[in-house]
């Protein structure tokens, strides 16, 4: 089953979500570039879960009206599959990726009203204070209690909060763009990610937001618990006993994305979506899911699109 | 919020202590019940009325009362004395120990205050826009603790031994503080923004208090030691947070100053920390 909006067939299925726990932390530094760079490279090697300790992106750039000392920002988020299993790489990054690039700051970006829970995370980072770090308590009784720690290093000194916000979320949002063109591919991909960037509580934790490989559960080698998306490559659509690329399709890039609930990922996908289907070139738009079993959550394409 | 406007009879020339002046002990009561509160002059206990006539309405939750106390009563101690919600406002000056104590709610004078003004307090805030005696949110003698929350502002200048032995919450004085400011402080943090007096922080203790001097240091006592001058990030929080929340407009000027950092009182093996605004 399918239906068609402007010109483009969309086929009506879901994507399969699952469950994982998520942060939200804010970096600051004195200029944009320190800030992009300790957000950038905290969110390096953080595609999938599959093989990275966790999957995480930078959410939006966060002006510097925005955030509590003043300073250009860069919002993170972080997933992983159990509060322990996102603590861990929280604490890995932040402290080999934050704390040593130059001039940063680290602040909850999660407020714990919102959150399921609290990860201990600046208490645990304390310690490369080795015994010199200091605690820095406000608004105890009049503002709203916070925590801060605040660590001596060589270049001056790097603040973190004590506590930071940490929920279920969800992940595995996506959509594949299926079009006659490399190039159309990547563009329509391009103009999907530029549109999901702009709705809040998303990351799309792949390279550029995108992921050309695709990836589906298991293969034929037994030391490999997932390969590429083989029904879904262009190349060999005829070798491929049970290819889903359709004729005239030869390139095919994946849109995958993570959110902090079902309706930002649903909101995301849909305009990803609509961006896409402006370009011309694009045949097709699915998404991969297995049936269900997997992931609790189904993002349909076509409530995306308001039941279109 | 309900207004109950409280205004002094007299002048009295001998202390009344009033700490029935709180929203949380006038909140449900009727306005007779609140005439016969008791007020205490030296060893002999009178009623409110005695001393003020009063006139308003009552809430019945103490945060949604207001007390306005009308004129000078720099002869009426413990105003807000323990107050936990609510609001008071006096306008003019206050006697010793106005918001003693308190854990919550906003506490205005419009004028001066004497001594042990926020003593021991837990919470809320306290602004006085005159000057502070001494001992301002200071521990009461024999106390292990000062204050251990809320925030007390002062446009004016402060006596000596503000926020002795304080653990927890903020006090900022826009104008000159006296001696042994900080004394045997022990978290915390003060913000000075006039003249910081001599004797600093004397017998800081232990790891978190912060004593930040945006004016003139008469003198730093040999016992606190000099690290360096940076820029923390700290106090980019602080100084947000004192122009974003009590409307202190010249925080803005130092958000891009280097600050001198100090810590002591070696004396005592303490880790205190002064930090001094330069240039």
């Amino acid at each position: 089953m399918s239906f068609v909006v402007n010109g483009v067939e969309i086929e009506d299925t879901f994507a399969e979500g699952f469950g994982m726990w998520v942060t939200r932390i804010l970096i600051t530094a004195k200029n944009r570039k320190w800030a992009s760079t300790a957000a950038a490279t905290m969110t390096g090697f953080a595609t999938s879960v599959i093989m990275c300790d966790c999957e995480a992106g930078v959410e939006r750039e966060v002006p510097e009206g925005e955030t509590p000392d003043g300073r250009p920002g860069m919002s993170v988020m972080v997933f992983g599959f159990s509060k322990k299993a996102l603590a861990d790489p929280l604490l890995k990054r932040v402290g080999q990726c934050v704390l040593t690039c130059p001039t940063t700051a680290v602040y909850n970006y999660l407020p714990e009203k919102e959150s399921d829970d609290m990860i201990d995370a600046g208490k645990s980072m304390r310690f490369f204070g080795d015994g010199y770090q200091v605690k820095m308590r406000m608004g105890d009784g009049w503002l709203g209690r916070r925590r801060f720690w605040r660590i001596p290093v060589m270049e001056g000194e790097f603040l973190i909060e004590e506590k930071f916000g940490a929920k279920r979320a969800v992940a595995g949002g996506n959509f594949l763009i299926m079009s006659g063109t490399e190039e159309a591919s990547l563009n329509a991909s391009e103009k999907a990610i530029d549109a999901i960037h702009r709705v809040p509580n998303v990351i799309t934790p792949f390279p550029g937001g995108l992921c050309r490989s695709g990836s589906k559960v298991g293969s034929k080698y037994a030391f490999l618990k997932a390969s590429t998306n083989t029904p879904f490559c262009p190349s060999i659509k005829q070798s491929f006993p049970e290819s889903k690329v359709p004729e005239g399709v030869n390139s095919v890039i994946e849109v995958v994305l993570n959110g902090l609930d079902f309706n930002s990922v649903k909101a995301a996908m849909g305009e990803g979506v609509k961006a896409a289907i402006q370009v011309e070139g694009v045949k097709r738009i699915t998404a991969v899911n297995f049936g269900g079993k997997l992931g609790k959550f189904q993002i349909s394409l076509k409530d995306c699109l308001g039941g279109a | 919020m309900k207004e109950l406007t409280i205004r002094p009879k007299g002048r009295e020339r001998i202390p009344v202590e009033a700490e029935v002046i709180s929203p949380d002990v006038l909140a449900g009561k009727g306005l007779d019940e609140i005439t016969n509160l008791p007020v205490y002059v030296g060893n002999r206990k009178l009623t409110l009325s005695d001393y003020f006539e009063l006139e308003g309405e009552i809430a019945e939750k103490a945060a949604e009362q207001s007390i306005v106390v009308e004129g000078d009563v720099p002869w009426v101690k413990y105003i807000g004395a323990n107050m936990k919600s609510g609001h008071i406002m006096v306008k003019g000056d206050a006697g010793m120990h106005v918001g003693s104590q308190m854990s919550g709610g906003e506490l205005v004078v419009e004028g001066s205050v004497s001594d042990w003004a926020g003593a021991e307090m837990k919470g809320g805030l306290l602004r006085i826009k005159g000057d502070a005696g001494d001992l301002l949110g200071a521990a009461y003698r024999g106390s292990k603790e000062g204050m251990t929350g809320g925030c007390i502002l002062v446009d004016g200048s402060v006596g000596s031994e503000a926020g002795s032995f304080m653990r927890r919450g903020e006090i900022v004085t826009l104008n000159d503080t006296g001696p042994f400011t900080g004394v045997h402080m022990n978290g915390g943090e003060i913000f000075i923004f006039g003249r910081a007096s001599k004797r600093l922080g004397a017998e800081m203790r232990g790891n978190g208090g912060v004593i930040v001097c945006f004016g003139e240091v008469e003198s730093l006592l040999p016992t606190f030691v000099y690290d360096t001058t940076y820029k923390p990030a700290s106090m980019r929080i602080y100084l947000n947070t004192l122009r974003d929340a009590l409307g202190i407009k010249g925080a803005g000027k130092f958000l891009d100053v280097p600050f001198a950092r100090y810590r002591g009182d070696k004396a005592v093996g303490g880790d205190g920390e002064i930090l001094i605004a330069e240039g």
